[in-house]
């Protein structure tokens, strides 16, 4: 039992990791993005297809596949920069599938749709670590979790975060006050997308196998259900969300039900949470206060009339 | 004649096959082009209408009659089944549109796009769950024994879809340029609010439109049933390819579905055969042709170049 | 956060009382439950229930019932990976009959290992499969054989020396594929093309429009059914008039209702018939209790289950009022399995877990199967068995 919950745990970790890169990406700068498990691809697949080529060490492949998922990210982000909302979000869309679809014919590379078994075990301190050792795979990533949100929280609070947000409220008016709006998206995109490089890694590391099938566009959602539940642009939401979506998914396998309470159910559920949140609650559970100004200069004014 | 090194016979049958792709590309494109034409909105769950549409006839022709006896009724039970499932893709049509999108019209764009991407993911598994997800076979109403050309064959449902592709393009054309309520229409996909001060009805059109389309899907919807059988996620990449269908032609633009389908018809059929690449690749030449148009011409092939001031 | 933590505490409450259940033997099933793969695994667990039911009523193992616990996989590995972590995690199943797919089997197979759990693979074909470990068998025939013995077939005995393939990229029909064109060209045979799709494509007709202009003598289609009813229809369409031949995928019934005209006259290679009493009786029970015929998979499914239970009861004892069984004990038990009377024919496993068997040579007609040939692999011959 704790075994399972260890396992939770997890993926918990690894997609939080995943998600606090979307946020960034979606949430502070305003850009959908619905390929975020392209780029948790790219990472997993080169973490993979280095470690069985070659035996490299797991550690030096890590940071390999966060560089080679934010060059992806390079690459999507460049062409769309002119793009806005929806045609930034169908071309998002478009470029992980693509991605996908390369996966599974370059079948020379990736062995295709039969995806890559046998990764070797990763070497911590001289001792190999196989999915079988939970614990520790455990504190590995939720380690990696904490460094992730770190980094993420240092990058919003700086001028960085403020000049994403601006450019989330208002594009025009941010490269009027002289904000390089072409850097920062670009940006927003390298970094999100290197983060779910990580992600990809570890999972990678950790499942020892990969399939092209897994990393499909539900896993963007997924990824996307994550923030928007949690709410948008506020990190420890992030985190949140991916602990309920992950829960959420895991459950009826844990119930023992899970061959009576068909997967559809699961997916229902993403996209009901999707359809709700955007009309009920577009700022996530815990998401950020959107500041009322109207609201205090009417109290204000209300007051001084007394 | 010798085309890069294909037989001028089987570059012939790779044609048809590219056209009758595109033709189907074509038919759900046209839904998705009126729906972004009034609502500049990209309506993620048109797929899935496509794919009720296909559920709603076959469940009804197969009550009505036993497609394998062949006969006038099994004939006349295949039109009526189409009817149905026009009109119940309608509703389905117009609920979606009152339920999810309706009170997001003044959201960011964010908004109702995300939601349609949840209104697509709980059709498509409301419908598995409902109807299973195993495929269901379709039969044709008649014969579709194959017609060869010499070496080049094409079934009766092929020439099919390519017909009622054309006609329902001709049909809607006439209808939004030469009717009042069309352009009723084409005032509401102008300036909304204009509209609505000139004594049109906003919220009806919008209904109208979203109708109109999904009964289009619907008849697409029941055609490839026969091709390719119904299942619940059938929607999902037909519904993606008829999006770069239309944007490849312009979206917005009923002529551009119908040379965006076919073009993108033939670029698949033909990009795998002359790149030599595997077949699995179809999808990566549609998204890349997806991507090439946003950067190069937005706008689609068929409009002209309005470039969008600041 | 607090009504988070709050969440979180009910649901590990619901688990600990979930796992609390006790005293029964654990055995589990891994395939297809949904997707488009699905009928493969309800034919199969459905004859897993069957064994279950049966052993239980004589008794058990020790008195102990076996517990039956169903793994849905949908047929990708993705999902495969959770499901045996449950079964091996969790539950700690002694034993399971499954995975469905190749692929599947292959990626799970290392953590059935890892568990002692002794995995029988009712039907994943791939040769590499009983290699991946001591705890890991199969009652299906394998790919290399069935590869091996219908190329000869083809080329000897019905003279074809020309073949295209259409395959579709997973562990499978790639391999059966792979293998296959490597003994045909061995024979002498020719194959002229080598067309693959994807599992879940719908349209084959480039493929076949290509394999048309080669005009081959035969057509291979070493695929499941979902993908076979679409290409035969098509080629029908395309007026392809090779003649078709296909692999043990092709034996799952629901091709019938996917491609009704052009189903029948389509010959393909299983393991030889089995004309047993076990089997008439297994396929009376199936009949009655579920509503249809059992497949070739399904019979599979039957005899590894019961084997499975058979060897648990024989590893296990009472030791101070607790059933206590030695993994170990049930693996080298299941090992040393030798003319097996099963539903599917005599059931001998080789050293490294594999089937020992002959081949049929079968057909489809008026909706049924039929064998018209069976065949002994001998000295890298094929000797036809009457």
């Amino acid at each position: 039992m704790t075994d399972f919950l260890m396992v939770l745990f997890i993926y918990i970790g690894i997609y939080s990791i995943a998600s606090l890169g979307l946020n960034l990406i979606v949430g502070y700068t305003g850009l959908l993005s619905l390929c975020q498990a392209a780029f948790v691809a790219i990472g997993a697949y080169t973490t993979a297809i280095i470690m069985t080529s070659t035996g490299l060490s797991f550690w030096w492949v890590l940071p390999v596949a966060g560089i080679t998922a934010s060059l992806s990210g390079l690459l999507i982000g460049i062409p769309t920069l002119r793009l806005k909302g929806d045609y930034l979000a169908i071309a998002t869309l478009g470029f992980g599938e693509i991605v996908k679809n390369l996966i599974i014919n370059w079948d020379s590379v990736t062995k295709g749709p039969m995806g890559i078994n046998g990764i070797p075990a990763v070497n911590l301190f001289g001792i190999k670590l196989t999915i079988l050792d939970k614990l520790p795979w455990m504190l590995i990533i939720w380690g990696f979790v904490f460094i992730t949100y770190y980094l993420v929280r240092r990058i919003v609070r700086s001028r960085i975060g403020r000049a994403l947000e601006a450019i989330r409220e208002d594009e025009i008016a941010a490269s009027s006050m002289g904000i390089n709006t072409a850097k920062y998206k670009i940006g927003a995109f390298i970094t999100g997308s290197f983060f779910a490089g990580i992600a990809g890694g570890l999972y990678a590391a950790y499942t020892q196998a990969v399939a092209p099938n897994t990393f499909d566009f539900m896993m963007s959602v997924m990824i996307l259900c994550m923030i928007v539940l949690g709410g948008l642009g506020r990190n420890i939401a992030a985190v949140a969300g991916a602990v309920i979506i992950v829960l959420a998914e895991f459950t009826p396998r844990l119930l023992g039900i899970s061959n009576i309470i068909p997967p559809q159910l699961n997916q229902i559920l993403f996209g009901l949470i999707l359809v709700m949140m955007m009309i009920y609650r577009p700022q996530g559970l815990i998401g950020r206060k959107k500041i009322n100004y109207a609201a205090i200069v009417k109290k204000e004014i209300l007051n001084l009339e007394k | 004649m010798n085309l890069f090194n294909i037989p001028a016979n089987e570059l012939l049958q790779h044609i048809l096959n590219g056209l009758t792709l595109g033709a189907i590309y074509s038919l759900i494109a046209l839904g998705y082009t009126m729906v972004y034409g009034i609502l500049k909105f990209i309506n993620f769950a048109h797929g899935e209408i496509f794919m009720l549409g296909a559920y709603s006839g076959y469940y009804l022709y197969y009550y009505l009659c036993t497609p394998d006896q062949g006969g006038s009724w099994v004939m006349i039970s295949f039109i009526l089944s189409v009817l149905f499932a026009m009109i119940l893709s309608a509703v389905i049509g117009m609920l979606i549109e009152r339920i999810a999108y309706r009170p997001l019209r003044r959201a960011p764009r964010l908004a109702p796009l995300l939601s349609a991407i949840g209104v697509s993911i709980i059709l498509m598994n409301l419908a598995a769950l409902a109807f299973g997800t195993e495929p269901k076979n379709f039969s044709y109403p008649f014969d579709n024994s194959v017609i060869n050309m010499g070496t080049t064959s094409i079934t009766p449902n092929q020439i099919m879809i390519l017909a009622v592709g054309l006609i329902m393009m001709a049909g809607l054309k006439l209808f939004v340029d030469r009717t009042k309520l069309g352009k009723a229409m084409r005032a509401t996909s102008q300036n909304q609010n204009v509209a609505s001060l000139m004594g049109i009805n906003v919220n009806v059109i919008i209904s109208l439109t979203f109708a109109i389309g999904s009964a289009l899907a619907a008849v697409a919807g029941v055609l490839i049933a026969m091709e390719y059988k119904v299942y619940p996620s059938m929607g999902q990449m037909a519904g993606l390819k008829a999006f770069i269908a239309a944007v490849v032609g312009g979206i917005g633009n009923i002529s551009g579905a119908m040379i965006g389908g076919i073009l993108l018809g033939l670029l698949e059929t033909f990009g795998v055969v002359i790149l030599g690449i595997p077949q699995g690749m179809k999808d990566t030449i549609a998204f890349s042709v997806l991507i090439i148009i946003l950067l190069v011409k937005p706008s689609g092939i068929l409009i002209r170049n309005i470039r969008e001031k600041v | 956060m607090k009504r988070l933590l709050a969440i979180l505490f009910s649901i590990m409450l619901l688990f600990t009382m979930a796992c609390g259940k006790g005293d029964t033997v654990k055995i589990g099933f891994m395939g297809p439950m949904t997707g488009g793969d699905s009928n493969y695994g309800k034919l199969m667990s459905q004859a897993v229930k069957i064994a279950v039911e049966e052993f239980n009523a004589q008794g058990g193992v020790l008195g102990y019932n076996v517990e039956l616990i169903i793994e849905d996989d949908q047929g990708s590995v993705e999902k495969g990976n959770p499901a045996i972590e449950k079964l091996a995690g969790i539950d700690k199943v002694y034993g399971i009959i499954g995975a469905v797919f190749s692929s599947v089997s292959l990626a799970i197979a290392p953590k059935a290992e890892a568990s002692k759990i002794v995995m029988i693979s009712p039907s994943s074909t791939h040769k590499d499969l009983p290699d991946k470990g001591e705890f890991i068998f199969r009652d299906v025939i394998n790919d290399s054989m069935q590869a091996i013995v219908f190329a000869k077939y083809l080329y000897q005995v019905e003279k074809t020396n020309s073949v295209a393939i259409l395959y579709v990229k997973n562990d499978y029909s790639q391999g059966l594929a792979m293998d296959f064109k490597t003994q045909f060209e061995k024979e002498g045979g020719k194959v002229v093309a080598m067309e693959s799709g994807l599992k879940g494509d719908k349209d084959f007709k480039t493929q076949l429009t290509k394999i048309k202009g080669l005009s081959p003598k035969a057509l291979y289609i070493p695929n499941y059914v979902e993908e076979i009813a679409q290409i035969i229809e098509q080629a029908k369409q395309l007026g392809i008039t090779a003649k078709i031949y296909s692999a043990d995928g092709f034996s799952n019934p629901k091709i019938f209702e996917l491609a009704p005209k052009s189903a029948n006259g389509i010959i393909f290679t299983q393991i030889a018939e089995n004309r047993s009493q076990v089997k008439k009786d297994f396929i009376t029970k199936y009949k009655t209790k579920f509503g249809e015929d059992p497949d070739i998979f399904a019979l599979n499914s039957y005899d590894g289950a019961r084997i499975l239970m058979n060897a648990i009861k024989q590893a296990a004892e009472i030791k101070d009022k607790k059933l206590v069984i030695d993994r170990d004990k049930v693996r080298s038990i299941v090992a040393a399995t030798k003319d097996f009377d099963g539903a599917s024919g005599k059931i001998t496993f080789t050293a490294n877990g594999d089937l020992v068997a002959n081949i049929g040579i079968w057909t489809s007609e008026n909706n049924q199967y039929k064998q018209i040939k069976a065949y002994k692999l001998e000295n890298d011959k094929i000797i036809e068995i009457k």
